[in-house]
C-alpha cells in the first residue's frame, strides 16, 4: 500500500515537473504544447489527490528519503494525515483548475507568454506540493521561496496593464517579508532543537521556542493575508489571471495555514496567550475582511477580500483549538481544529470555484467592474449557476459544505461557553458575536456579488455582448461545485469515516428535508397562485426611457452598510460647489466625491516605508564614491573581525 | 648541522627586517626606494622559506622560495620599474586619512592587537611550544593589514599596487608559518600577481599616475560607467 502511495506521489510530482519543462523546451506557439502541459497538470494533480486520500482516511504516515543533501539535511518526503489533507486540496483544485485553464489560457496574451503561464502554473503547483510534503526546514524554505517566486511571475503575467506593476511590487515585498520571518523562526527553532527536522521529537515550550513561534506565526500570517499583513492580497489576486487567482486563493493561502497548523500541533506546545493572539488576529481578519469585501465593486477584489475573511475564520478555529487544549478540553480542541481544517478544504473548493467563474465573466465582458455587468444569467446561464452554487456555499447556507464548517466553529464556541471561566467566556462571547456578524455580512455580500453581476438587465454594452464560456471553463468549476454539494451533504459520513464522532446533524437528512420543503412550497405556490401574467415595465419615476443606468447598483446596495460602518471604512465625502453669482444663490455646478482612507496603508505601511527610507539615507552617507574610503571600510571591518574573533573564542 | 639557537636568531632577524620593510612601505615617499623595499621584503621571505625548508627538510618550501625569488624579486619589480620609467614620476607625496607617523602608530597597535587575538585563537600551548611559528603568524597577519593600510592611505597607483603585493607577502608568511598552503595555490597566486602587474602596466603606462586620473582614463574608454555627479 505504502509503495503504491509513494509511486503515485512521485508520478504526480514528475508529471508536474514535466508540465513545467515542456512548454519551455518546445518553443512553439500553437496550442498542442499547452494542451499537453495542462494534461500533465491535470494528471499530476489527480495523482497527488489519489495518493493523499488513503493516507487521510487510514491515518498512516508515509515517508521516503530521496537523497542526502548534506550531513543532517536529507531530502525527505513526508505524508501524514495533516499534510495529506492539504495535498488533497492541492490535487482537487489543481485538477479543476487545469481543466478550466484549457479554455482560459487561450484568452489573450502572446502565445509564447501563454506557454510561460502554463509552465509557471505547473511550477507553482509543484512547489506548493513540495512545501506540504517537506520533511525538514531547509526543504520547506526552498520550496516556499520557489512558490513565492513562481507566483510573483504569475501575478506579473499581464504586466503592461495599469496597476499590475504595483501589485507585483507589493506582493514581492510582502512575500519576502514572510520568508524572512520564516527564516528567523526556523533558525531559532534550530537553536532549540539542534536538528533541521521539521517536527521535533517532542513539542517545545521554552521561551526561545515561543520567540520562534512568533516569527513563524508572523511569516505564515503574512502569506495567508491576515489583517494587518493583508495588503498584498487585494492587489495580487485581482491582478493575476483568474486560473492563478483560484490557485493562489484556494491553495497557496492554505499552504500557509498548513504551516501554522503544523507549528501549532507538532512543533510547539502553546499556552492560552498564544491561542488568544491567534484567535484575535483571526476575528479581526474575518470581520474587517468581509466589511471591506462588501464595499468592493471589482468582482475579483471582492473575492480577494472575502478570502481574507475566510482565512480569519480558519485562524480563529486554530486559535480556539490552542485555547481549549490549554484549558484541558481535548474534545472541544479537536472540534475547533477540525472546523478550521474542514473550512480550509471548503474554502479551497468554493473560492476557487468563484474565482474561476468570475474569470469566465471577466473574460466574457472584459471588465472587472460589477457595475458594468448585469443580466449575465441570460447570456451565461451555466456560469451563473456555478457561481450561484459557490456563493451559496460561501454564504454558509445548508446543506452545502460552507455551512457545515462554520457550524462546527459555532458549536465549539457554544460548547466552550458552558465550561470556561468568566474571563474566557467574555473572549468567547466577543468572538461569537463578531462571527455572527461576519456570517450575516458574508451572506449579504454574496447576494450583492451574484445579484449585481448576473441579474437584472445588462448595465453596459460589454455585458450585452457577453457569451457563455467554453466547455472546459464550465467543466472545471463544475467539478468543484459538485464537490461543494457532495462534501456538504456527506459531511457527517465523511467525519465518521475519518473516525471522528462529532456533534453534527446528518446533512443528508437535512438536505432531504430542505429539498422536500422547497418542493412542497413550489407545488403549493403553483397550485394556488393565479395563472394570469401581466407584462409591464417597472415604474421609472416618470422618465420615458429606461436603461441600465437606472438599475439598482452595487454601490447603492452597499450604501446602508457603508454608512453604518463609516468609522471603519473611514470614508471621506467631499462636495465642491461653484456658484454663478457672488451671493451664492444660483448653483452652477457641483462635484462630489467619496474617497476611502486606506487605514492600514496610512498608519502601518507608509510609516514603515518612511522609516526604512530614513535609515537608508543614513546609510547612504557611507557611500562616498571613492576607492580609498571603501578600502578603509574593508580594513576596519577586517581589524574588527580579527580582534573580535580573538576576544570571543 | 644547524645550530638551533642560530636558526632561531636568524628567523627572528628576518621577522624584524620584514616588519621594518613594511614600515618603510607605509612612509617612504620616493617611488624607486619603495620598489627596492618591496624587493627586499620578498627576498627576506624567500630566505625564511629556505631556512625553514632546511630545518624541516621540506622540498615544497624550497620550491616556494625559488618561485618567490623569480617572481617577486625579479619579474614583478622589473615590470614596475618599467612603469616608473615610463610615467616619470619619482615621488608619492600625498596621503589619505593617515600621515606616515600616525600610520606607523596604527601599525604598532595592530601588531599588538593581532598578537593578543591570535594568542586566544591558537591555543596557548601551541604558542609556547612553537613560539617562532606563532610570531610568524602574527607578523604575517599584521603585514597583510599594513599592506591594506598602504592601499588606502596612499594615492599613487603604483604605491597601491605595492601595498597589494605586500598584503600577498603577508599571506605567504602566514602560510609558511602556520598552515602551509598547497604548492599549486602558491603558484596560482603568483600567476595572479603577475597578471595584475601586467594589467597595471598596460593601463598606466604613459598615461597617469593617480587613481583619480586613472578613473578618468577608464571613463574615457568607457570601460566602466561612472555617474556624472561622481565626477570631480
Amino acid at each position: 500500500m505504502i509503495g503504491v502511495i509513494l509511486y503515485l506521489l512521485f508520478a504526480g510530482l514528475f508529471a508536474l515537473l514535466l508540465g513545467t519543462v515542456l512548454p519551455l523546451l518546445i518553443r512553439r506557439e500553437d496550442k498542442p504544447v499547452r494542451t499537453v502541459s495542462l494534461i500533465a497538470t491535470a494528471l499530476g494533480s489527480a495523482f497527488l489527490a489519489v495518493a493523499a486520500l488513503p493516507v487521510l482516511f487510514s491515518a498512516t504516515t508515509v515517508s521516503a528519503t530521496l537523497w542526502h543533501l548534506l550531513p543532517g539535511i536529507d531530502f525527505t518526503v513526508v505524508l501524514d494525515r495533516l499534510s495529506s489533507l492539504f495535498l488533497l486540496i492541492l490535487g482537487v483544485v489543481g485538477l479543476a483548475d487545469a481543466i478550466y485553464s484549457f479554455g482560459y489560457v487561450e484568452h489573450g496574451g502572446h502565445p509564447m507568454r501563454r506557454n510561460l503561464l502554463v509552465s509557471l502554473m505547473n511550477l507553482f503547483l509543484l512547489s506548493m506540493g513540495m512545501v506540504v510534503l517537506a520533511g525538514n526546514m531547509v526543504q520547506f524554505l526552498v520550496f516556499w521561496e520557489m512558490m513565492a517566486v513562481s507566483s510573483l511571475f504569475l501575478v506579473l503575467y499581464d504586466f503592461e496593464s495599469e496597476g499590475i506593476g504595483r501589485a507585483g511590487l507589493f506582493y514581492a515585498v510582502m512575500t519576502q517579508l514572510s520568508t524572512v520571518f520564516l527564516f528567523i523562526g526556523f533558525i531559532l527553532l534550530y537553536g532549540e532543537t539542534g536538528t533541521f527536522a521539521l517536527v521535533p521529537a517532542s513539542p517545545l515550550a521554552s521561551p526561545g521556542a515561543l520567540a520562534a513561534f512568533l516569527c513563524l506565526f508572523l511569516g505564515f500570517s503574512v502569506k495567508a493575508g491576515v489583517i494587518p499583513f493583508h495588503k498584498w492580497l487585494p492587489y495580487a489576486h485581482p491582478a493575476s489571471p483568474s486560473n492563478i487567482s483560484a490557485l493562489m486563493s484556494g491553495v497557496m493561502l492554505k499552504v500557509a495555514v498548513y504551516g501554522l497548523v503544523r507549528a501549532v500541533l507538532d512543533i510547539f506546545a502553546l499556552d492560552f496567550t498564544s491561542g488568544a493572539v491567534i484567535l484575535l488576529f483571526g476575528i479581526t481578519s474575518a470581520i474587517l475582511g468581509i466589511i471591506y469585501a462588501y464595499k468592493e465593486t471589482d468582482i475579483k477584489g471582492l473575492l480577494a477580500y472575502s478570502s481574507i475573511e475566510n482565512i480569519g475564520i480558519i485562524f480563529s478555529g486554530i486559535g480556539l483549538a490552542v485555547i481549549f487544549s490549554d484549558l484541558g478540553m481535548p474534545e472541544l480542541s479537536t472540534l475547533s481544529l477540525l472546523a478550521a481544517l474542514f473550512h480550509s478544504f471548503n474554502h479551497a473548493l468554493f473560492k476557487s470555484l468563484l474565482f474561476m467563474t468570475a474569470g469566465s465573466v471577466v473574460a466574457a465582458t472584459h471588465t472587472r467592474n460589477m457595475e458594468e455587468m448585469g443580466g449575465l444569467v441570460h447570456r451565461m446561464p451555466f456560469t451563473a449557476g456555478l457561481f450561484c452554487t459557490g456563493a451559496i456555499a460561501i454564504a454558509a447556507f445548508p446543506p452545502l459544505n460552507g455551512f457545515v464548517g462554520e457550524l462546527m466553529l459555532f458549536e465549539s464556541l457554544f460548547f466552550g461557553l458552558q465550561v470556561v471561566d468568566p474571563l474566557t467566556k467574555v473572549l468567547l462571547i466577543f468572538a461569537l458575536s463578531l462571527f455572527a456578524l461576519t456570517g450575516a455580512l458574508a451572506a449579504a455580500c454574496f447576494v450583492k456579488a451574484f445579484g449585481i453581476t448576473f441579474l437584472a438587465h445588462p448595465r453596459s454594452d460589454r455585458a450585452v455582448h457577453a457569451e457563455e464560456a467554453c466547455r472546459s471553463m464550465l467543466i472545471g468549476p463544475a467539478i468543484l461545485a459538485f464537490l461543494c454539494i457532495a462534501t456538504g451533504i456527506g459531511s457527517f459520513q465523511i467525519f465518521s469515516a475519518l473516525g471522528y464522532d462529532l456533534p453534527l446533524p446528518d446533512m443528508l437528512v437535512v438536505g432531504m428535508l430542505i429539498v422536500v420543503t422547497l418542493g412542497a412550497v413550489v407545488l403549493v405556490v403553483r397550485a394556488t397562485a393565479s395563472r394570469e401574467t401581466r407584462v409591464t415595465e417597472t415604474w421609472g419615476c416618470g422618465l420615458l426611457s429606461q436603461n441600465g443606468r437606472m438599475e439598482y447598483t452595487g454601490t447603492g446596495y452597499s450604501e446602508p452598510v457603508v454608512t453604518i460602518f463609516s468609522s471603519i471604512y473611514r470614508t471621506e465625502k467631499k462636495i465642491d460647489r461653484t456658484w454663478l453669482d457672488p451671493d451664492r444663490a444660483i448653483v452652477a455646478g457641483t462635484r462630489a466625491g467619496i474617497s476611502l482612507i486606506k487605514f492600514f496603508e496610512e498608519y502601518l505601511y507608509l510609516p514603515v516605508a518612511r522609516g526604512t527610507l530614513a535609515v537608508s539615507s543614513l546609510v547612504q552617507i557611507f557611500h562616498a564614491g571613492t576607492l580609498d574610503t571603501y578600502i578603509l571600510y574593508i580594513f576596519v571591518s577586517i581589524v574588527i573581525l580579527v580582534l573580535g574573533v580573538g576576544w570571543f573564542i | 648541522m644547524t645550530d638551533v639557537s642560530f636558526v632561531d636568531g636568524l628567523v627572528r632577524f628576518i621577522f624584524v627586517a620584514v616588519l621594518i620593510t613594511a614600515a618603510f612601505l607605509l612612509s617612504t615617499r620616493s617611488l624607486p626606494s619603495l620598489l627596492r623595499t618591496y624587493q627586499l621584503q620578498s627576498l627576506l621571505l624567500a630566505m625564511l622559506a629556505v631556512v625553514f625548508s632546511f630545518v624541516e627538510g621540506s622540498a615544497v618550501l624550497l620550491w616556494i622560495a625559488i618561485l618567490t625569488v623569480v617572481s617577486k624579486v625579479l619579474v614583478i619589480p622589473y615590470f614596475i620599474g618599467e612603469i616608473q620609467e615610463r610615467i616619470s614620476i619619482r615621488r608619492d607625496l600625498e596621503f589619505h586619512y593617515l600621515a606616515p607617523a600616525s600610520s606607523i602608530l596604527v601599525s604598532i597597535a595592530l601588531i599588538i592587537g593581532v598578537y593578543l587575538s591570535l594568542g586566544n585563537i591558537l591555543s596557548s600551548a601551541y604558542a609556547k611550544v612553537e613560539p617562532i611559528f606563532f610570531i610568524g603568524a602574527v607578523i604575517g597577519i599584521s603585514l597583510m593589514l599594513m599592506g591594506m593600510l598602504v592601499i588606502f592611505s596612499r594615492t599613487k597607483a603604483i604605491t597601491k599596487v605595492l601595498g597589494f603585493l605586500s598584503m600577498e607577502n603577508g599571506v605567504l608568511l602566514f602560510g609558511i608559518c602556520v598552515t602551509e598552503l598547497p604548492f599549486i595555490i602558491e603558484v596560482m597566486i603568483m600567476i595572479d600577481l603577475i597578471i595584475l602587474i601586467l594589467l597595471t602596466t598596460i593601463l598606466t603606462v604613459g598615461i597617469d599616475s593617480t587613481i583619480e586620473a586613472y578613473n578618468e582614463k577608464v571613463r574615457q574608454y568607457s570601460l566602466w560607467t561612472v555617474r556624472e555627479e561622481d565626477a570631480p
